[in-house]
C-alpha cells in the first residue's frame, strides 16, 4: 500500500466514485493548495465532488479538513496573509477566476460551522435576513416556512417564530442556522463539524436533517465523527500529514461504503479503525 | 496504541475460532480412520460432538455481536468480525457433517462394500481433510498466498465425487455392496463433498479479510501483477 507514487490520493474511478454510474459532478478541485503567509496548510488536492450526494472529509487534527472547506467558497482569504492556489469549479465556473465575486459565492456555495451562531434576532428574521439583503422578491413568509421544513425545524418553532432565536437549543439553533443558510438558496453547502458541540438526540436530528438536504443540495462535510461520516456521506475523503511539518494532503478519495470496509491505504485503515490519531 | 483493549478481544476471538478449527479437523482426523478401518467403536465415539461444536460457534457469535455493538468496527475489523462469523459456521458445519458420517460408519460397520466405491470414498475423505486442513491453515497464518491452489485441490474433489456418484447409481453384478451401505456411501459422498467446500471456502474469505477483495477479483488482480512484471 506505501509504494503508491508521487503521493497521489488513492481514488476509485470518476475521481472518487467508484460506482458504474457516478452522479453529475457538484464541485471539481484541480490542485489546490492552501497557505498561511509563508505556511503551506494543504497542497495539489484535487477532486470531484457529486452533486446531490453528501461527501465527507475526514482525518486527524490539523491536516487541513477545515482549510480546504474553507476554500470551497472562498472563506479561506477572509484570514489575513490566507491565500489559496489552484481551481476550484462550480459547474463550469472557477470560483477564483479574477472577475469573480466571492460574496456571490458565498450565496451559492453555504457555510454551516461548529458552534451554532444565530443572530440575536427573532426565529423568523434569522431565516429572512440573508433572503432579504440579498434582495428577494418573492413571498418571505414563505420562504422562511420552506427552508425552516427543509431543516426540520418547523415543528418545533412555527408557533414562536417572532421569539428570539437565541432562546432556541443548542440542536434547533444549528437547525436554525441550516434553515438560514437554506433561504438564500444555495447550490452547495459545506459544514464544519456542524453536530460536534451537540448532545447525541441533537445530534441524530441533525443527521436526518442532512438526509433530507441530499435531495435538493450538494453538500460537503467535515466531521471527526467517523461513524457518522460512515452513516451519512455517499463519499469520504480522508486527509493526512505524513510527516510534521508538511502540509495535508487528501490521502485517500473513495464511496464512504468502499472506505470503512475495505480502504485501499494502510493509514486510511489505521485511522477509521481508530490505531492513531 | 488507541484501542489495544478492542485488539485484544479481537486476537482473543481469532485464537477461539483456530481453537474450535482444530477440534473440529481431529475429528475429521478420527472420521477417516474409522472409514478406513471401518471401525464403528472408534466412529460411534464422535456421535455427540455436534452438539458441542454449535454451543461454541454460537458463543462465537454472540462475542461477535457484542464486539459490534460496542466498537463499531470499520475496514479491517469489520472484515475479521464478518470472517470469524463465516468461517465459524463452517467449522460448525464441518463438525456436524464430520458427526453424520460417523454415524452411518457405525450403523453399517459390518455391511458388505463394494471395493470400488470404497475405493473412491477414501480417496475423497483423504482430498477433503486435506482442504479442510489448507483452508484453516491459510486462515490462522493468514497464508494467503497459498489460498491460490485451493480451487485446483477442490475440482480433484469434485472429479471424485462424480465418480463416486457413478458408482453408487451404477452398481456392478458382483461385490456391490449392502443397499443399506450404498444408500449411506452416496450419503457420506455428498457429505465429503460439502467438506470440501467449506475448506475452501476457509480459504477464500480469509483472501478477503487481508486483502479486502472477493477470491475472484484477488485471483485477477494477482495474475494481471504477474503480467504487469513482464511489461517492465
Amino acid at each position: 500500500m506505501s509504494d503508491i507514487s508521487e503521493q497521489k490520493p488513492r481514488t476509485g474511478e470518476h475521481g472518487g466514485a467508484s460506482s458504474k454510474e457516478p452522479a453529475a459532478l457538484g464541485m471539481r478541485i484541480e490542485d489546490l493548495s492552501a497557505f498561511y503567509g509563508s505556511f503551506k496548510a494543504l497542497t495539489d488536492v484535487s477532486m470531484d465532488i457529486r452533486a446531490n450526494k453528501v461527501t465527507a472529509l475526514i482525518g486527524p487534527s490539523g491536516c487541513g479538513k477545515s482549510t480546504f472547506i474553507r476554500c470551497l467558497n472562498r472563506m479561506h482569504e477572509i484570514i489575513p496573509g490566507a491565500l489559496a492556489k489552484g481551481c476550484v469549479k462550480l459547474g463550469d465556473q472557477d470560483i477564483y477566476a479574477k472577475y469573480v465575486d466571492p460574496v456571490r459565492i458565498r450565496r451559492r456555495i453555504g457555510m454551516v460551522f461548529q458552534k451554532p451562531n444565530p443572530f440575536s434576532k427573532s426565529i423568523y428574521e434569522n431565516v429572512a435576513w440573508g433572503a432579504r439583503i440579498n434582495g428577494y422578491k418573492g413571498d418571505m413568509v414563505e420562504l422562511v416556512e420552506r427552508s425552516l421544513r427543509r431543516a426540520a425545524l418547523w415543528d418545533e418553532v412555527k408557533d414562536r417564530l417572532k421569539e428570539s432565536g437565541l432562546g432556541l437549543s443548542g440542536g434547533q439553533q444549528q437547525r436554525l442556522c441550516i434553515a438560514r443558510t437554506l433561504a438564500v438558496e444555495p447550490e452547495v453547502i459545506l459544514m464544519d463539524e456542524p453536530a460536534s458541540a451537540l448532545d447525541p438526540v441533537s445530534t441524530q436530528k441533525i443527521e436526518d436533517t442532512m438526509e433530507e438536504l441530499r435531495q435538493r443540495y450538494t453538500v460537503v462535510i467535515v466531521t471527526h465523527n467517523m461513524q457518522q461520516a460512515a452513516r451519512i456521506s455517499d463519499y469520504t475523503g480522508f486527509f493526512y500529514i505524513e510527516n510534521m511539518g508538511d502540509p495535508g494532503r487528501l490521502w485517500e478519495f473513495d464511496e464512504t461504503s468502499k472506505m470503512f470496509s475495505a480502504p485501499d491505504r494502510k493509514e486510511t485503515e489505521d485511522y477509521v479503525t481508530g490505531r492513531f490519531g | 496504541m488507541p484501542r489495544e483493549t478492542f485488539q485484544q478481544e479481537l486476537d482473543r476471538l481469532l485464537g477461539e475460532v483456530v481453537d474450535l478449527g482444530r477440534e473440529v479437523e481431529s475429528c475429521l482426523g478420527t472420521m477417516s480412520e474409522a472409514l478406513e478401518t471401518h471401525d464403528a467403536e472408534v466412529a460411534a465415539g464422535q456421535i455427540g460432538v455436534d452438539a458441542h461444536y454449535k454451543e461454541r460457534g454460537a458463543e462465537i457469535d454472540e462475542e461477535c455481536m457484542i464486539l459490534q455493538a460496542r466498537q463499531a468496527p470499520v475496514a479491517r475489523d469489520l472484515r475479521l468480525i464478518y470472517t470469524v462469523q463465516a468461517v465459524t459456521n463452517s467449522l460448525v458445519r464441518v463438525g456436524t457433517l464430520c458427526e453424520h458420517i460417523c454415524q452411518a460408519i457405525a450403523e453399517t460397520a459390518d455391511a458388505q462394500r463394494d471395493p470400488d466405491l470404497e475405493a473412491a470414498l477414501l480417496e475423497m475423505s483423504r482430498g477433503a481433510r486435506d482442504l479442510f486442513r489448507q483452508g484453516l491453515e491459510i486462515f490462522a497464518a493468514r497464508d494467503i498466498d497459498r489460498a491460490h491452489g485451493l480451487e485446483a485441490d477442490d475440482d480433484r474433489v469434485d472429479l471424485l465425487y462424480a465418480e463416486a456418484m457413478n458408482l453408487a447409481v451404477n452398481p456392478g453384478k458382483d461385490g456391490s455392496g449392502s443397499p443399506e451401505w450404498r444408500v449411506q456411501a452416496a450419503l457420506t459422498v455428498h457429505y465429503l463433498e460439502r467438506i470440501a467446500d467449506h475448506g475452501v471456502d476457509i480459504g477464500e474469505r480469509t483472501v478477503f479479510l487481508v486483502t479486502g477483495e472477493r477470491m475472484e477479483s484477488a485471483m485477477r488482480q494477482y495474475r494481471d501483477r504477474q503480467l504487469d512484471q513482464y511489461d517492465d
